[in-house]
């Protein structure tokens, strides 16, 4: 760093010498302003544009600002806080940064445990903490923000977008953890395998055709799935995976419903009346023609 | 590095040689199929499905009404009406010619109809179990006798429309001569099955928010998770061993095309069917209500043949066969066969048994009423003999036991195997 460069670092911040520069660039652009209505030919008594009124009014505040700040007081505050900036600035990045490391490092500890292998054949107290993590993060974190009250008068409209985006997250949640658990078969039935190719062939009874590899592998796959699909954690995530479909489904028409409003075409609720009406009024005909023909 | 010396490196342990040469056949196997594949492939294929020739002769909204004329002398008076399920579609009936229930049936001498209940829409969302009860099954049912000029038809019913016949005979008894129930739930507090495990923590209202009706292919998509080894991977790994045989590739895309032939169920059916039948299993228990009227199964008084499938993932046995004790008949029979669910309609073993055992059973009780009562006689001796060797076996008394041990003597339940 030349010597050029330290001066200039150490001086403090010239507030003052750009506040004049400041108000000395829109005063100058005030009066060119009635210069010009003056070039145009347009008398001084006639009733100023609200635009121009505007900036005048702008102007005079903006140099009631000025002597305030130009007081050697504000201007010591202003310089100190301009100094303390930065260490404002990192002190938020560093907390965010820091926010951020705890949660990776929750989630590097949960993905770890992912990786660690379960008994063959076992479903009972997978680590599906992974998504019930994920889940806690998400209702504490961030789903409170989709429940913020909305205002005013498309209020309605944002909420229900907002319903959207939670239940979408909900659903991509559930989602994640069900196929997790859909491929966990997979995953175990190479490994029975591989255990059984190795003590198969400690005995010399390696089969020579592939379908055989094949045929064993299948069934050691259709065994797992079958343990698994009794077992209480998948039966829990299939009817979760199954709900939340449905509520992302509603969510989802809600806001095409909306949108649909603004056109010229019935929604879904508006079809569905008709289609009870239909179905109600279908059914007292029904009736009715029965007590006729007896 | 030769096989030998492979052989060799591997302790001599593993036949690396041969699982080499076996591979080199199969690459050479898998070549010769592929090219033969594209052959079969670009040809021109008969992949149709119901082909047997109908008439449609009613039709009711979407619902239409089948019949099929019998070919030759008619066998048996009192006509037949097949009601399929609301799940898949009634052509798996008639997937194939030589292979068809339909065909089988009307070669047979048999009057028959069937219901095809056609593709609901969002607009049938609201009909509900009643609607199609004593809606349209007593629609054409009343049809059919006005065009037969009978007071009675026999009915036949496949799984949920099964369960459907057995709510329609129960509440109108008269209009029944002979019902059959194949692979027909009626029990459904069983943990036999994963779809009844499954369907237990179905929150049903949350799924039908936001679809109105059930969508078939998100069924379809839970039928193929009962078992994806066998139904994701090893049916197609099937197909690719024998893309090369034509025959092989029809009745593989004639299945395809029926197995995701998937209309979608009306909402309020799928909801009372799950609430009523899955969580609450109302209709053993004569506790279902439809249309405002109780189900009381102790009024099916007509002759009752039970078919069901012994490995049978969807509609397990355990589902099915408290059916013949829960009715008023004395004339009832449970059938089993050595298969699954679909395997009753479309294995060929089964097919050679399950139609004509039908046709015969049928023909047997359609006889003035006087003869079948002596029948009734006859096999209400032997149904007592083979009670009273039941009991005689010392057993631990479960609940399940005691039930059986409480059906009356006098019934007719005799409980055919599949091997025999």
């Amino acid at each position: 760093m030349d010597d050029k460069q330290q001066t200039e670092k150490d001086q403090p911040f010239q507030f003052d010498g750009w506040m004049k520069t400041s108000t000395a660039f829109f005063e100058s652009m005030g009066k060119m302003w009635t210069d010009a209505y003056k070039t145009a030919g347009i008398a001084p008594n006639v009733r100023k544009s609200e635009m121009q009124e505007s900036w005048e009014t702008g102007m005079k505040t903006w140099q009631s600002l000025y002597s305030a700040l130009s007081d050697s007081s504000s201007t010591d505050n202003f310089d100190k806080s301009a100094a303390m900036l930065p260490d404002i600035v990192m002190k938020m990045v560093q907390n965010g940064i820091s926010g951020f490391l705890n949660i990776q490092n929750q989630w590097l500890q949960k993905a770890e445990r992912v990786g660690q292998s379960t008994k063959a054949y076992s479903f009972e107290n997978l680590d599906q903490n992974v998504f019930k993590a994920w889940q806690e993060l998400y209702d504490k974190e961030f789903k409170q923000f989709l429940n913020v009250p909305q205002l005013g008068l498309t209020r309605e409209y944002q909420e229900r977008m907002n319903r959207l985006t939670d239940q979408f997250n909900q659903f991509q949640s559930v989602t994640a953890e069900f196929l997790y658990l859909l491929n966990q078969p997979m995953e175990k039935s190479f490994k029975v395998l591989q255990k059984e190719l190795g003590v198969m062939a400690d005995e010399e009874k390696l089969p020579d055709k592939s379908k055989d590899y094949y045929q064993m592998w299948i069934k050691i796959l259709e065994g797992h799935y079958m343990k698994l699909f009794q077992s209480p954690e998948y039966i829990q995530s299939l009817s979760n995976t199954l709900g939340v479909l449905g509520d992302f489904t509603a969510a989802r028409h809600k806001m095409v419903e909306d949108l649909l409003q603004m056109m010229p075409i019935p929604t879904q609720t508006d079809m569905d009346e008709l289609y009870k009406e239909i179905y109600l009024l279908k059914k007292r005909i029904k009736v009715l023609e029965k007590q006729n023909t007896s | 590095m030769n096989s030998d010396q492979m052989n060799q490196h591997s302790g001599g342990k593993i036949p690396v040689n041969l699982i080499l040469s076996n591979l080199a056949k199969d690459a050479e196997k898998a070549r010769t199929r592929v090219e033969k594949a594209s052959d079969v492939l670009l040809d021109e294929l008969d992949t149709q499905i119901a082909a047997t020739p109908y008439e449609t002769v009613h039709q009711e909204d979407r619902v239409k009404l089948k019949h099929y004329k019998p070919e030759g002398e008619l066998k048996i008076k009192t006509p037949l009406l097949l009601v399929y399920a609301l799940i898949n579609r009634e052509t798996m009936l008639d997937l194939q010619p030589g292979k068809s229930v339909v065909e089988k049936f009307q070669k047979s001498g048999v009057n028959l109809y069937m219901i095809d209940w056609g593709y609901p829409t969002r607009k049938d969302r609201y009909l509900t179990i009643d609607d199609h009860v004593n809606g349209y099954i007593g629609e054409m049912v009343d049809f059919i006798m006005a065009r037969e000029k009978v007071k009675q038809v026999n009915l036949m019913g496949i799984c949920m429309g099964g369960s459907f016949c057995v709510m329609y005979a129960a509440l109108n008894p008269g209009k029944i001569k002979n019902l059959i129930t194949t692979v027909t739930p009626t029990h459904f507090d069983t943990d036999q099955g994963l779809l009844h495990v499954w369907m237990k923590n179905l929150d049903v209202d949350r799924l039908l928010q936001g679809y109105g009706n059930m969508p078939g292919d998100l069924m379809n998509f839970g039928f193929l998770l009962l078992n994806p080894a066998r139904l994701m991977i090893d049916k197609y790994v099937g197909f690719m061993e024998n893309i090369d045989n034509k025959a092989f590739v029809q009745d593989f895309v004639r299945m395809e095309k029926w197995i995701f032939d998937s209309p979608d169920v009306p909402g309020e059916t799928f909801r009372q069917f799950i609430k009523d039948c899955y969580h609450k299993n109302l209709l053993i228990q004569n506790k279902m209500v439809i249309g405002g009227r109780r189900i009381d199964l102790k009024k099916i008084t007509m002759p009752l043949l039970n078919y069901y499938g012994i490995y049978d993932h969807l509609v397990p046995p355990a589902a099915c066969e408290q059916l013949t004790s829960a009715v008023g008949s004395k004339d009832t029979q449970d059938m089993s066969l050595k298969t699954g669910h679909i395997g009753i309609y479309v294995s060929s073993r089964c097919q050679q048994e399950f139609t004509p055992k039908i046709v015969k059973w049928l023909m047997e009780r359609d006889q003035p009423l006087k003869a079948v009562r002596k029948r009734t006689t006859r096999k209400k001796t032997a149904a007592k003999a083979a009670i009273t060797k039941k009991t005689a076996v010392k057993k631990p008394v479960t609940k399940k036991t005691a039930t059986k041990k409480t059906v009356s003597p006098r019934k007719m339940t005799k409980k055919l195997k599949g091997d025999q």
